[in-house]
């Protein structure tokens, strides 16, 4: 009897009740404003004007109309592309260069990370100026070097994008670093020995062991890097304000752009719910993925 | 692993030379310019030219920064407990509790880093207006939970799933209610998980800068991020010494917390996000 007071709630009670704070919070700011937003994206609603009335899917056809609307999703796709791949690439080999565990790899690991962990503004502000037309560091080696330097690399159009991605790239580098230095450390040391007995070389033992044995770890950072990158907002926002000419405005500043800029709720939300199927089909492959290697 | 021969080590040096610059000359690039003099800005001098903390103490002493760098360390200790918290008791839930409806909502929560946040935005930015705390921090605080939730929800649950059934079970039979359950005996087992969580959350929300932008319209509530990027960008000359150095500054926080506790960082994060 003493017992079955002191515990008051079942279990499943007690459960229900502990999940309770973190499910208002994600249907308050997650699952409430999603629904609503593809509410909105059937509107006219502007925060310009308090008055607004549904308008079916005149929204939708001005923005598969916009002539802009294909530029966007382009200029998202290659940023999204190059600000996974070339991260994880360069990433790759520095794991496999630290896993080499020389003196000092420790040390380089740690400051390695020091690039990911600090903040997007900093990071836009620092190759905002190392790509400066007039006075940044590369222009001046490239001076000393022999060139012209005073190339305007974030301002013009042909290399805008091109300088976000590169310091996306710096800033992701180290993430993948992290998740495939820990895959690196599981991989089978007698497997490797094996082929090797068998006459394999590096790039043999790269490719038909590591890879494969990794393949999970690579799946799933991929997976996060491409739905992570579609997110992006803070690089091209803080180094180039989606220009110029628009040179890297990704979907995520264009709904920006939309909605408090223009103050053009209806057609934001009509990007952004074009913008969440895309996400979803990269969400249900890495859900796929997470379930798999459980 | 591989084979020290030639062509490793070519290819080592070569990696470890490109890559290595491409890594760690920008921030060093970063501490140089804010370490020379105004007028020394523009030289190429790598740390050998003249050198001064006039654009530190420039920062430092500007009252509207100051603000900004308050604001940003309110609003993110109090995300990150608020997240710690919610994510402790969700990662519980899961790990030790059965109840209907329980796949679902695990599979909500993991989704949630995949709706666009951006759109998000738009219903926030109106719910917030309409309950009258656009501009207040606790518009932040509430939205800043959700980018911990998913990773933070996972993570805690993969700590608590290494908790004996048994020792809970041998603590209901000495009469523990589950309040004392959770507060007793698995929530210490799992404190460097929180530790993580706690951390990460604090880096998420002093990193942010699209809703402190659009949520925070009242200047004296902005945070570092969105702060330094109004007084910076837009701005007709440019000066470099000065971003730079704020940038360090907004970089400072992070950087120690992730120095001293970089351990449970990395472990926690990539274990719980392998694990699922």
């Amino acid at each position: 009897m003493r017992e079955k007071r002191s515990r008051g709630l079942t279990d499943a009670q007690t459960g229900i009740l502990l999940i309770l704070p973190g499910l208002a919070v994600f249907i308050a700011v997650i699952l409430f404003p999603f629904i609503d937003a593809i509410r909105i994206s059937f509107t006219d609603k502007s925060m310009l004007f308090p008055d607004w009335e549904y308008v079916a899917l005149e929204n939708y056809m001005e923005v598969f109309r916009d002539p802009y609307f294909g530029k966007t999703m382009l200029t998202t796709a290659v940023f999204v592309l190059g600000g996974t791949l070339l991260p994880f690439i360069l990433g790759f080999i520095w794991a496999i260069l630290l896993n080499q565990g020389f003196k000092g790899s420790e040390l380089l690991r740690g400051i390695t990370l020091v690039n990911w962990i600090i903040p997007g503004i900093a990071i836009g502000f620092l190759w905002s100026w190392i790509f400066n037309g007039q006075y940044g560091v590369l222009n001046g080696v490239l001076k000393a070097l022999g060139g012209e330097g005073n190339t305007p690399w974030l301002g013009q159009t042909s290399t805008a994008l091109l300088c976000v991605i590169i310091a996306r790239t710096w800033q992701m580098l180290p993430w993948y670093m992290a998740f495939l230095l820990g895959g690196l450390q599981g991989v089978s040391v007698e497997q490797i020995e094996a082929a090797r007995i068998d006459g394999a070389g590096n790039w043999k033992c790269f490719t038909r062991i590591v890879v494969p044995s990794m393949k999970n770890i690579i799946i799933l950072i991929l997976a996060m890097g491409l739905v992570g990158n579609l997110q992006h907002f803070d690089l091209p926002w803080t180094m180039a304000q989606g220009g110029p000419a628009r040179a890297t405005t990704t979907l995520s500043l264009e709904v920006y752009n939309t909605a408090f800029k223009n103050w053009d709720m209806g057609k934001a939300a009509t990007i952004g719910t074009i913008w969440a199927i895309l996400l979803a089909c990269f969400s249900i492959v890495y859900l796929k993925q997470v379930r798999d290697s459980d | 692993m591989f084979q020290k021969n030639t062509g490793f080590r070519v290819f080592f040096w070569v990696s470890l030379i490109l890559i290595g610059t491409f890594v760690f000359f920008p921030l060093l690039w970063m501490i140089n310019t804010a370490l020379k003099p105004t007028a020394e800005t523009f030289s190429l001098d790598f740390f050998t030219g003249p050198k001064t903390f006039d654009n530190f103490i420039h920062i430092l002493t500007d009252a509207k920064i100051m603000g900004y760098l308050k604001n940003s360390l309110i609003v993110s200790f109090g995300s990150s407990l608020m997240a710690t918290v919610v994510c402790s008791l969700a990662g519980y839930s899961f790990a030790k509790f059965r109840y209907k409806g329980r796949k679902f909502v695990m599979g909500m929560f993991m989704m949630s880093q995949a709706f666009p946040q951006a759109i998000l935005l738009l219903s926030i930015y109106g719910i917030m207006q309409k309950l009258g705390l656009l501009g207040s921090y606790w518009s932040l605080l509430i939205s800043y939970v959700v980018f911990t939730l998913p990773v933070g929800t996972w993570t805690l649950k993969s700590y608590f799933d290494q908790i004996p059934d048994a020792l809970i079970e041998s603590a209901k039979i000495d009469g523990a209610n589950h309040f004392q359950i959770m507060t007793k005996v698995v929530f210490p087992l799992a404190v460097p998980g929180m530790v993580t969580i706690a951390i990460y959350g604090f880096v998420w929300s002093w990193n942010d800068l699209l809703y402190s932008m659009t949520l925070v319209t009242d200047n004296a509530r902005r945070t570092l991020a969105s702060g330094l990027v109004m007084t910076f960008l837009g701005m007709g000359s440019t000066n470099w010494g000065y971003m730079m150095a704020s940038s360090i500054i907004a970089a400072i926080p992070v950087t120690i917390i992730f120095v001293f506790l970089q351990r449970y960082f990395i472990q926690g994060l990539t274990s719980g996000a392998v694990k699922g």
